[in-house]
Order: structure tokens, then sequence, then C-alpha cells
């Protein structure tokens, strides 16, 4: 049973992780992809709070994500089988 | 002697300057009005250079052009209705990945293309060694580096406007390679959309990745010639 | 017929690329897009080795921070509050001292009714709202200041967790910053809300944003009623404005627009310096905006007012016996339970629905007196109490917007049935506000 990641608000601040997958609807779907957040692409937290929106360092940009959002990400931490 | 009269639209990520090189460009004689049918509002400017007299079209600030927000829809169909001259894509090079996504959008559409690489201060302060001739190559367009907040670069984007815009060939730009199996099912409508009416007023191959995009406004479009 | 075949195939290659990619194809080409990007960058892109902890990461750690980033925030408006306050008194005293002297001047042209249509309509109407230039356009330039640097991601980013508790999100909140310049470009920013409930909701409750143009009603009234502590009675008109939008985003989101909220994605772009000429060019966009009300909508209003207070012929200027005292006189009483139901407060009223600067620009065609003065004119002609003025101050921040955010809202929403409903609500509960403030304040005042 291959590990599908956790989602993005349980991912520690700082370190170098990978987008496994996005369980969203087609629209937010698109709307993340539009902005650069594609499964398999590289993000780093910037700023997670236990609360709140999460801030991600992506593709050189950084991205403000709502609480929600973020629980829809799920990730890796680059390094993990 | 007439002046000749060219129409070029700016296109470009939100914060990437496009409204520094608007002004840059037009100077006072801009005015706002509004885009008909949707309450986005149209900034137009206009400017010489060469004997060229040139209408500036503003475009919303967008991410990409498939139709999510009633901003990409009225900078597509800018795009592919008024078929503009020349489509200037300001490109932030402080931030290329995400700002080139969608230069390379702008490309499939077949619009005359030139990249604008704005910001090459902010690269600069972050150490960042950029290739413009080999982006330029491999893009297949003119790529114009420029600092707009100093007016940095704006008289050779001008020259490349007026260049490309007398040139008598159509598009530029690569194609992107979407893999084996995906370009076998853009054939595949392709043919199908070749022989329907939508094939003469827009490009059968951008229709059928727009298609398979999902895009809701091309497939209203669709849904509209099937029952019209 | 071809056309139809066309969506069939759509169908049988989407499900097609799924079955071997177990994506759908729009994450398919996306993927394929930024993979061509990719290869294209590693050739003409070289990024140093170690990225230094850019400048803009570094305020950020602050700005954004959970425990200061919403004090700061506050901080920051105020001190915007102070800085457009303090740099622009000087410059309303010149303006102020010189309608004075060209209204002593006019006052005394012939013929009397010539005289007392420059003077005391245009002169006393349009300079009480004309000494406002300054204030109102170097608040254009402070938020011209904090859209340009790239300061305003980062409120949304921070109020974001706030704005949810409300069943909004860190989107909605820009308008309302923008609101408090003005209304209208604060409606229109809404169009970045793709939720259809979240941006009715933000766009309904922008009106409550006191805008630039009700900073003359509010000065002039903390001027006068609460000299020793005016700073902080106009500050409270806009948190009054906020408290209220936030309960109507509320009551909004859990009755008439109820519905799963929107998602909340915004970039932060880096920090930017701000350039003169962008902070300048943003500026003047919305300020020739305010200037071109001036002249048209608020100097017509005034001309109007003075024909009404000058008839019938021959009567007292602005007196009750005037066909203004009787339109006013006649609206009066609905006021009568939140203290200001005398006519000259009713007719401001009216006319400050063509645009808010009008109810000032009002008052001063009614007393006709220059602006300096005016304070001294309502407090003691009306008799009003600290208490009345203050009531009367929440009902112009709270009801109807102006003629042309109405119309703002009609355009944003496509729809009538909105832009009244709009009109409507806000005064309601402006109503229903100054009369609580007024009955239960006067049970201790």
């Amino acid at each position: 049973m291959a590990n599908r990641g956790m989602p993005l608000v349980m991912a520690g601040t700082g370190k170098l992780l990978t987008v496994t997958g996005i369980t969203a609807g087609w629209g937010l779907q698109r709307r993340l992809a539009d902005m650069g957040l594609t499964p398999g692409v590289q993000i780093r937290v910037m700023s997670g709070q236990r609360a709140g929106p999460v801030l991600i360092d992506l593709r050189d940009s950084r991205l403000g994500l709502g609480r929600g959002v973020a629980q829809k990400i799920l990730v890796k931490e680059v390094g993990d089988g | 002697m007439a002046k000749k009269e060219i129409v070029i639209a700016l296109a470009g990520n939100p914060n990437s300057g496009k409204t520094t090189v608007f002004n840059n460009l037009t100077g006072a004689k801009q005015h706002v009005g509004n885009w008909p049918g949707v309450t986005v509002e149209k900034k137009e400017g206009s400017c010489s250079f060469r004997g060229y007299s040139i209408k500036v079209v503003d475009l919303p600030g967008v991410y990409s052009l498939t139709a999510y927000s009633p901003d990409e829809v009225v900078a597509r169909n800018f795009i592919i209705d008024e078929k503009p001259d020349v489509v200037v894509d300001i490109v932030d090079a402080s931030n290329l990945e995400r700002n080139l996504y969608l230069a390379v959008q702008i490309m499939e559409m077949g619009a005359p293309l030139i990249i604008a690489l704005n910001m090459m201060d902010a690269a600069e302060s972050r150490r960042y060694k950029i290739d413009v001739k080999t982006i330029s190559q491999e893009m297949g367009v003119p790529v114009i580096p420029m600092v707009a907040n100093r007016n940095k670069g704006t008289d050779e984007l001008m020259e490349e406007i007026v260049r490309v815009a007398g040139k008598e060939t159509e598009a530029s730009g690569v194609r992107i390679e979407y893999g084996r199996e995906v370009e076998n099912e853009i054939s595949r409508l392709e043919q199908a959309i070749s022989e329907g009416p939508l094939a003469s007023r827009y490009s059968p191959k951008w229709l059928a990745v727009k298609l398979l995009e999902g895009d809701e406004e091309v497939i209203k479009k669709f849904e509209e010639a099937k029952s019209g | 017929m071809a056309s139809v075949d066309v969506l069939k195939v759509r169908e049988e290659s989407i499900a097609h690329l799924k079955s071997i990619y177990g994506d759908e194809a729009e994450t398919v080409i996306a993927d394929a897009r930024y993979g061509f990007i990719s290869g294209l960058l590693k050739d003409a892109l070289k990024k140093p080795p170690i990225e230094r902890v850019s400048l803009s990461d570094g305020i950020d750690k602050f700005v954004i921070n959970r425990w200061l980033g919403i004090p700061l925030f506050l901080a920051l408006m105020y001190g915007v509050f102070q800085f457009v306050f303090s740099l622009s008194a000087p410059f309303m005293d010149w303006i102020d001292q010189f309608f004075g002297w060209i209204g002593g001047y006019a006052a005394g042209i012939s013929p009397e009714w010539l005289g007392s249509l420059l003077a005391d309509g245009i002169i006393g109407g349009l300079g009480s709202v004309l000494i406002f230039i300054p204030p109102i356009f170097l608040l254009f330039i402070a938020i011209a200041i904090l859209e340009d640097c790239g300061y305003m991601a980062r409120a949304a980013f921070v109020m974001d967790r706030l704005m949810h508790k409300v069943g909004l999100h860190g989107r909605s909140f820009i308008p309302m910053i923008l609101g408090f310049g003005c209304n209208i470009p604060g409606i229109m920013a809404c169009r970045t809300i793709e939720n259809p409930r979240d941006r009715l909701t933000t766009i309904l409750i922008n009106p409550f944003m006191s805008c630039g143009a009700r900073l003359p009603i509010f000065v002039l009234l903390a001027g006068a009623f609460f000299t020793a502590n005016q700073g902080l009675v106009v500050f409270s008109m806009y948190i009054i404005g906020i408290i209220v939008a936030i309960i109507m985003a509320l009551i909004f989101r859990k009755s008439i627009l109820k519905g799963p909220s929107g998602h909340f994605v915004m970039e932060l772009p880096p920090y930017r310096m701000p350039t003169i000429t962008g902070v300048l060019v943003h500026m003047w966009e919305r300020g020739r905006l305010f200037l071109r009300k001036a002249g048209t909508i608020i100097f017509g209003a005034v001309v109007v007012i003075w024909f009404l207070s000058s008839m019938p012929w021959g009567v007292e200027y602005a007196s009750a016996e005037s066909w203004i005292g009787h339109i006013g006189g006649f609206i009066a009483p609905i006021f009568a339970p939140a203290g200001f139901g005398q006519w000259q407060a009713g007719v401001s009223l009216i006319f400050g629905f063509l645009a808010k600067e009008v109810v000032v620009g009002t008052m001063g065609a009614i007393f006709a007196v220059e602006e300096g003065i005016l304070g001294g004119a309502i407090a003691s002609q009306l008799g009003w109490t600290p208490l009345v003025a203050f009531a009367f101050m929440v009902f112009c921040l709270l009801y109807m917007p102006c003629v042309a955010a109405i119309g703002a809202i009609r355009g944003e929403t496509k729809s009538w049935k909105w832009a009244g409903f709009a009109a409507l609500y806000t005064t309601v509960v402006a109503w229903i506000v100054a009369t609580l403030i007024f009955q239960v304040g006067s049970l201790f005042v």
C-alpha cells in the first residue's frame, strides 16, 4: 500500500516536500495548477501555524493557502521512500 | 504619409509590473472604460513609434488562460477574437517558472508573442543568471529584458513590437509535446473538430487541447454549436 | 452534426487518458507544460547554490507572524490614519481661510441673489467639501503605497483566519481595505473572489467601510463636539464600521447567503519599493473621480439646495419656512428617536444619497457659513449634544451607499435587486444602531 503522504497542514516548517496528491474538486485543482502546484512539484513550508493559512515556497514564489486548501494537499518529505 | 496602425495587448501575471510597462508605453495618453458585457476595466492607451500609431490594450492580470474567472475569459477572448498584432507577455524574471506558464499558453493560441522579461534587477539581486538568448531560442519568440520601473528596455520593446507587427508570417513559438497518448487524443479531437463549424474561426488544435483541459467556455461553444 | 461527435469524442479521450495516467487530462497537460518550462530553465537559468533568505522573507517572519500579524496591521492602520490627518491639517487650514476670504467677498456681490448663490450656496456648500481634498488624496496615496509595496497580500493572509470565522476568507479583506478610500474600487475589487456567495457578501458589507467621502462629516462633527478627543472619535467610526460589517457578514453567511465558502489561494509577491510615479498614478486614478464628483454631482447638489433654501421668494434663507425646510420637516420625525429629528439633519441625509460629502455640503449651504465655524453653527442652532452628534455620525457611517456605489453594486452583481437590497438594509441597520446609541446613551449621559 503506497504511502500517499500526509496533509500539508501536518508538515513541519522549512523541510523540502514533494506534493504527492491533491484531493480536491477540479475547480480547486485547476486553480492550484495554474499557480504551479501540481503533483510532483517540490515545495517548502515557510510559515505553518497551528491554525490559519499556510505560506509555502513554490517554484520561486510565495503562495498563501487557506487551511481548508492545505488539508487537501498531500505531501511527503523529500528523502522519504 | 498616413501612420500605420497596430494593436498590441499586454498580458502577464498580477504583480509582474504590467501596469508599469503600460504606463511607460502610453504615458498620460490612456483611458479606462468597460469591457462590453463584463465589468472588467478596459485600459487602453496609445503611443507612436517609428511611424506607427500603436494602440495598447492592457489585459487583466491573470495566471492562466483557462476560463476559470471573468478576468481570464476577458484576456483570452481578446486575444482570440480581436487578434491583436502583437501580444506582449510581461514575465517576472525573478519568478520565471510560474510566469512562463502563461507564455506557453499564449504561444499555443498562435498569437504573435513577445516576452518582456521584466524585473531583471530583482533577478540580479537574487544572483540569478538568466540566458536570455537560450530562452528566446527554445521558445521560438523574441525576449526583451527590462526593468520597467526604471523605464529600462522600453525602447527595445517598442522596436521589437514594431518589427514583429510588420512581419508577414503568422504565428511564432514552439509547440509543446504532451506525450504520445495525449497527442493521439489531440489528433482524434482535431479531426472531429475540423469537420465542424468552429474550425473556421479557431485553430482546431487549440480547441482540442482546451477540450481536454475541460475549459468551460470552449465546451459551451461546442454545446451551442450542437444545439444551434 | 459533427459537433455532437466532438463532445462525445472528448469524453472518450478523457476516460482513456485517465485509465492510462490515473489523472485528469488537464493535470497531464499542466504537467507537460511545467515539464517543458523546467527543461527550458535547466538550460537558461542558473540560481546561486544557496539562496540567502531574502529580505522579503525576513520581513514576513514578523508581518505574518501568528501573534504579531494582527497587532502590526492595526498599528499600521492607525499610523496611516495619523499620517493622513497630521499632514493634511495645515493644508486644510489654508483652504478654509481661502474660502472664508472669497466667501466674504462674494457675499457683497450684487444682485443679492447672485451674491447669496455664490457665498451661501456654492462657497458654503462646495467649499465645505473641497477642504477635504488634502486628507482624501493623502488617504489614496497611503492605500496606493500599501498596494504597491505588496503589504495588501500580507494583510489578506493575516486576516484569513478571522475571515473564516465569519464565513469568508482572506481575499475578502482587500476590498474592505480599499473601501476605506472609496467604496467603488472596493466593490470592484471583489471580482477576484471566485465563490459567488463570498463575493456577494463582501460586496454587500463593503459600504460599511467608512469611505473618504464620510470624512468631512466625522471631522466636522468630531471637531465641534469632541474637540479634545476628535482623533479618537473619528477612528472609532472606522472601528464601528468594521464591527458592523463583520456582524452582517456572519448574518448573511448564516441566512440568505448560506453555503460552502471559497478557497483561499493567494500569491504573496516579494516586497517592492513603491515608485513615486506609481503611487501618484494610483492616487490620481481614484482621486480624480473624487474631483469629478465634486465638480459635478456635489456642485449640482449644492446649487439645488441653495435654490430650495431660497424659495419661496423672499423667505429667510434656509429657514424652516423655505422649501427645503418643508421637505426636511416632513421626514424629520423619523429621526427623532435617534436624537436628530431636525429638518436640517433630515434634508442633509437625503441629499447625502447623491454623494456622502453632500451631507456636509448641505449643512454648509443651509447654515451658510464656512467650514471653520460650521460645527459651531450646528451645535448652537440645532442644540445637539455630543451624544446626538455621535448618533448622527454613526447613521451617516452606516446608511445607504451613495449613488455611485449603488451603481457599482449593480454593475458587479448585474442585478438591481441586490443594489436595491444594499441601499435598503444599510439604511435600516443605520437607523437601528443610531437609535440604540441615542436611547441607551441617554440613560447615562
